[in-house]
């Protein structure tokens, strides 16, 4: 039987080496969808018109596994096994890697990553808009170290530029868009004697006022108001007494937003810059979600305001807080985060033409999470690994057991608030049992190692995809810096 | 393969927030029970008022060495310290106020906390802290 394969094997390779249609393989789904593919491929034509507008989408945490664990839990909801499910940016035609350390840190911060890709430079961990010769929370280092942001690029060159999160709009990937800070931290107020540099809340509005952003939207109510004041939720800022950007920016003639309903009035024709703040502090997770917009709805309306000028848009888009939940190592809570993204990145491809809008959707850096093996199809992302079904697809609906005999989940973190080992035993730890029912409720923790109060970043590549003009510069592994270069191009190609 | 139009369709046909299970008396009742998403109190809240109860969640690490009380939370308290200023608390939180001075438990270790349940907002002399939920008299395990 054997030899009788291996001889019409042999005469399908030398009669038709290349046609593949002859192989014995050659009705197999998998393989008409990979020549389906193939003839995708091939189709592909660069784009290389001028973009009028540019879309960044940073999910915050989004490294590639982090990405996985979304595409598994949004196919699982759907009804598939996951590993088939395509998020949206899984379908742009160009991606590449990113290596995304900072200039004096192997794990990187938001702050340094969100300068990188606005600016162009590579630079040191919780700066931001400023250069690797500035050093972090010295305020006079920060003379003649300033960089520009894509928003100030675009938005001298006649562009509409604006900025959305679902973190604090001072937090600092939003800030990457439009402040120069020694310190991150520095949103509200800078330390005494810090003449050389306003905090980043100031700074927003003072590009709010001088036109360089027409609209901000995300969190941080609190980094606008004084101590003394409280806000439309009953809680109070975090300036000093008496300050109030948020009245400042309603005295210049700007739209402020603060729930659903005043978000759903704010107005589209760009006839005032929108101020828009949820929350006292970061917005709700996605899985949490009430009474304010989500990323889709804040994407939505930034793109509708922005397109009213004429010169085109840029936009920065984060999902913040798929970073926050992983940093709590809460997995449910990272993917519900990442479905929403997703959707904003739907949102935002729909509402634009790919013939002069380059799309760009990465992260910033990934985390310390990771997964186990060797799991079924179809275990639950968030839950239980079971095992493999030799005579079937779907999984065996029986979980691994480890060498404890314990079960262990798909997913699970390196280090963070999940971790076994516990410090009223000396830092001894045994894994707790497990069921099904606790890993994939809402609030679980994914077991962790080391035990650290938050789960960490890390310095594992990311994936940027794009499509629209230039979208195919993006190839092979890149430095993050060059993301700021390809957008520049893009908008400046003749 | 599924395109954007189906996708968005498909995200918003589907409930991606499981609902909360609310848990029989009998049983330890979770800290997010007792809020409406809104954060209002839940009925299950509002039925409690006033009776003894047990919930289970985590103790965050105390405000005060030598405190009366300590805050629950319903998942380990993270704090990143490279992130943030200084830790961000959850809405939905309870403050267990003690028989007497607690023992703190590491932060990651479920525990539950028995008590009489409180309802509206109380400034704690001591610290200023805000809470909306309490337990009174509380011991916990």
């Amino acid at each position: 039987m054997k030899t009788k394969f291996a001889a019409s094997l042999v005469f399908a390779l030398s009669a038709t080496t290349a046609i593949a249609q002859d192989l014995p393989q050659a009705g197999n789904t998998w393989f008409t969808d990979g020549q389906a593919a193939i003839k995708a491929a091939l189709a592909k034509q660069p784009n290389t018109s001028t973009a009028k507008n540019i879309i960044i989408m940073i999910s915050d945490g989004n490294g590639v596994g982090t990405n996985y664990a979304t595409r598994l839990f949004h196919g699982q909801q759907n009804g598939n096994y996951g590993d088939e499910n395509v998020l949206p940016a899984e379908t742009f035609p160009n991606l590449a890697l990113v290596k995304t350390y900072n200039v004096n840190a192997q794990t990187p911060d938001s702050a340094g990553t969100g300068t990188a890709m606005m600016s162009g430079v590579k630079t040191k961990a919780g700066v931001v808009g400023v250069n690797e010769n500035a050093n972090r929370g010295d305020c006079a280092s920060i003379e003649g170290n300033q960089v520009l942001s894509m928003n100030d690029i675009m938005s001298a060159a006649g562009k509409a530029t604006g900025v959305v999160s679902t973190a604090r709009i001072t937090h600092a990937t939003p800030a990457s868009a439009y402040a120069n800070s020694v310190d991150r931290n520095f949103e509200d107020s800078v330390p005494e004697g810090c003449t050389q540099q306003a905090d980043i809340a100031t700074q927003l509005i003072e590009n709010l006022k001088d036109g360089t952003i027409q609209v901000a939207m995300g969190g941080g109510r609190r980094h606008f108001i004084g101590k003394d004041i409280t806000d439309e939720e009953g809680k109070t800022g975090k300036r000093a007494e008496g300050e109030n950007l948020i009245d400042m920016a309603k005295e210049m003639g700007a739209y402020y937003a603060w729930d659903q309903a005043t978000f759903d009035a704010a107005p589209m024709d760009g006839s005032a810059p929108i101020l828009g703040l949820f929350e006292s502090s970061h917005m709700k997770y996605e899985a949490d979600r009430s009474g304010e917009p989500s990323l889709a709805e804040m994407t939505g309306a930034a793109i509708k305001a922005l397109s009213n000028n004429e010169n085109g848009f840029f936009l920065q888009v984060e999902a913040g807080r798929v970073d926050h939940a992983n940093h709590d190592g809460n997995l449910a809570r990272v993917v519900r985060d990442g479905v929403a993204f997703a959707q904003a990145v739907a949102l935002a491809d729909e509402l634009t033409n790919d013939e002069d809008t380059l799309i760009i959707v990465t992260a910033d850096h990934e985390h310390a999470i990771a997964f186990n093996g060797y799991c079924g199809r179809g275990s639950d992302i968030l839950g239980l690994c079971m095992g493999i079904d030799g005579a079937g697809i779907k999984h065996s609906n029986e979980a691994l057991l480890a060498k404890d005999g314990k079960p262990y989940t798909v997913a699970g973190y390196l280090n963070g608030g999940g971790s076994v080992l516990r410090e009223d035993v000396n830092w001894v730890g045994a894994r707790p049992d497990l069921t099904q029912e606790e890993a994939t409720d809402v609030d679980y923790l994914q077991q962790a190692l080391v035990p650290t109060s938050s789960e960490t970043h890390s310095g594992e590549d990311v994936a940027v995809y794009a499509k629209g003009p230039f979208a195919h510069l993006f190839d092979g592994t890149v430095e993050q810096n060059y993301i700021f270069h390809v957008m520049h191009h893009a908008a400046t190609a003749e | 393969m599924m395109n954007r139009r189906h996708f968005l369709l498909a995200a918003t046909s589907t409930g991606l927030i499981s609902p909360v299970g609310v848990s029989a008396q009998a049983a330890p009742i979770a800290v997010r029970d007792l809020y409406n998403k809104d954060l209002s109190f839940s009925d299950l809240a509002l039925s409690l008022e006033g009776k003894e109860i047990t919930v289970t969640g985590f103790m965050a690490p105390p405000l005060k060495a030598d405190g009366q009380f300590f805050v629950l939370t319903k998942k380990p308290m993270s704090v990143c310290p490279f992130c943030e200023t200084e830790a961000e608390w959850p809405d939905d939180i309870m403050a267990i106020y003690t028989k007497r001075q607690f023992r703190v438990i590491p932060f990651n270790v479920r525990i539950e906390a028995s008590g009489v349940l409180e309802l509206g907002p109380l400034k704690d002399p001591e610290t200023g802290f805000l809470s909306r939920v309490r337990l009174t008299a509380a011991r916990y395990s």
